[in-house]
């Protein structure tokens, strides 16, 4: 089996005096995709934001522990946080383009990180990215056009191009398929199955059945602990903690 | 015992997916039961009435597919639901089996009708369909209340049965060697071998039946780790 990409040890999370994760130990492998699961609160999502430091936005938010993506200590005092999050991209649930042409849209990382030298390999990289993302035979002859003229999906497409037009190394996606309706989702997970060979997927998500569908490592979490983490196969077929089995199959807990 | 599903109803699925099964193993054991009772009571008329059953029986194995095929398009059940869901269509698979030998152990009820060739091996016969009919109800029982430790008790007794019928094998070996001649005697001796083997195949699938419901709790496949 491959080495984990992500390691957390005893990452504890507080927003002010509220404990929101305790001691989570988790070793995320590369090229799958894993999926966060959990009733609301459980702190999956502080989890997941704080494997790109976007809980640094937080004043009240702290961390203890110890978080490495490819060996690097991410919170160690010498890492850049905006090339951390070159490396770990982010996609969000409501779709968020900029107020900007499709091509801006993809081209802006590409811009601000200095990633392309001419011209020709800006536009290079963005049909590369489009392309990746499914999105380039429905937006190659309008990439002029506003990134909010496109639908839903489409604009949900067009954040994963932008998080992949840098070629992060992480993708992390918080509930990216929850505003879009089930032909949109569907091309979606069918996109992040195939983003996964290239990268390393982590989805928060409350729907159960696209945790079940699209990942192969799932983590449960609740109140703040990681009840249970292992191949999404086992957690959906006979789970080994009651608390998962109680959420997964909708029972009172 | 789990929990209740937030959705209720949910569990009044499942619980009538379980109760359409139950129902199915009871006309099941009735069937092994009427058949026996033709044979102790020399009645060969009541081969249509073991068929009859067999339509109703036949009916609840749809019943329980068809529940069971709507419960997972609605519901989509995982962990113990989805083996709660997927175990009665096997079991119902089973019990219809168990339903087809009784129908043909029936049939062969003119073998005790016309003479009684052996004693021995009568009682032999009778003594295998009560065993059965004790494991079944026991197998059902284990069934309704989760309880593996029932359904592994009920594995131990088809040994029994497995014995039981190898001894009918050899008596009726013996028996034949010395009933040459005699075409009627020997098509019976046939006969209760093969009323034999209905009972020792009933066994196995009621073993089946036990490995299911330990799949159900448990979650792993006996069969295979055996």
């Amino acid at each position: 089996m491959d080495d984990p990409i992500i390691t957390a040890r005893d990452v504890s999370i507080f927003y002010g005096d509220k404990q929101a994760i305790f001691d989570v130990d988790m070793d995320i492998l590369p090229n799958k995709v894993t999926a966060f699961i959990g009733p609301s609160g459980c702190g999956k999502s502080t989890f997941l934001r704080a494997i790109n430091r976007m809980n640094d936005l937080i004043p009240i938010c702290r961390m203890d522990g110890e978080l490495r993506i490819g060996g690097q200590d991410i919170y160690a005092p010498e890492v850049d946080v905006v090339a951390l999050r070159v490396q770990v991209g982010m996609v969000f649930q409501k779709p968020n383009p900029f107020p900007k042409s499709i091509f801006e849209n993809v081209a802006y990382g590409l811009r601000i990180h200095k990633l392309a030298t001419s011209r020709s390999e800006l536009e290079d990289r963005v049909e590369w990215s489009l392309k990746s993302a499914g999105l380039w035979d429905e937006v190659a002859d309008r990439l002029d056009q506003s990134g909010n003229s496109l639908s839903g999906g489409q604009q949900q497409r067009l954040c994963i191009a932008r998080a992949i037009a840098v070629e992060p190394k992480v993708i992390l996606m918080d509930e990216p398929a929850s505003a879009l309706d089930p032909i949109a989702t569907a091309v979606v997970e069918e996109l992040i199955d195939n983003l996964r060979k290239k990268y390393t997927i982590i989805i928060v998500t409350h729907s159960m059945q696209q945790a079940a569908r699209i990942s192969q490592r799932t983590a449960f979490f609740h109140l703040g602990n990681l009840v249970e983490f292992g191949d999404t196969k086992t957690i959906f077929t006979n789970p080994a903690d009651e608390r998962t089995q109680n959420y997964i199959t909708g029972r009172i807990g | 015992m789990e929990n209740e599903h937030i959705v209720r109803r949910f569990d009044k699925n499942l619980e009538k997916i379980k109760s359409k099964t139950l129902e199915m193993g009871e006309l099941v054991g009735a069937q092994v039961r009427d058949a026996t009772a033709m044979w102790i009571n020399h009645d060969a008329d009541e081969v249509a009435r073991i068929v009859a059953l067999d339509l109703r029986v036949n009916g609840l194995h749809r019943e329980v597919y068809e529940r069971a095929e709507i419960l997972i398009a609605r519901r989509q059940p995982v962990a113990s639901d989805l083996r709660r869901t997927l175990a009665p269509i096997n079991i119902a698979g089973e019990l219809e089996r168990i339903g087809d030998h009784a129908k043909s152990a029936a049939r062969r009820a003119f073998v005790f009708s016309r003479n009684r060739p052996d004693q021995k091996l009568f009682d032999t016969i009778v003594k295998m369909s009560s065993i059965v009919q004790v494991m079944l109800s026991e197998v059902l029982i284990a069934y309704d209340h989760s309880n593996i430790g029932q359904a592994a008790e009920v594995r131990m007794q088809d040994r029994e049965i497995d014995a039981l019928h190898q001894a009918v094998l050899k008596l009726v070996i013996s028996a034949l060697a010395n009933v040459s001649g005699d075409e009627e005697l020997v098509a019976g001796y046939v006969h209760l071998v093969l009323i034999s083997r209905n009972l020792e195949r009933v066994g196995d699938h009621i073993v089946n039946i036990s490995r299911y419901v330990n799949q159900i709790v448990e979650g792993d496949d006996l069969k295979a780790r055996e």
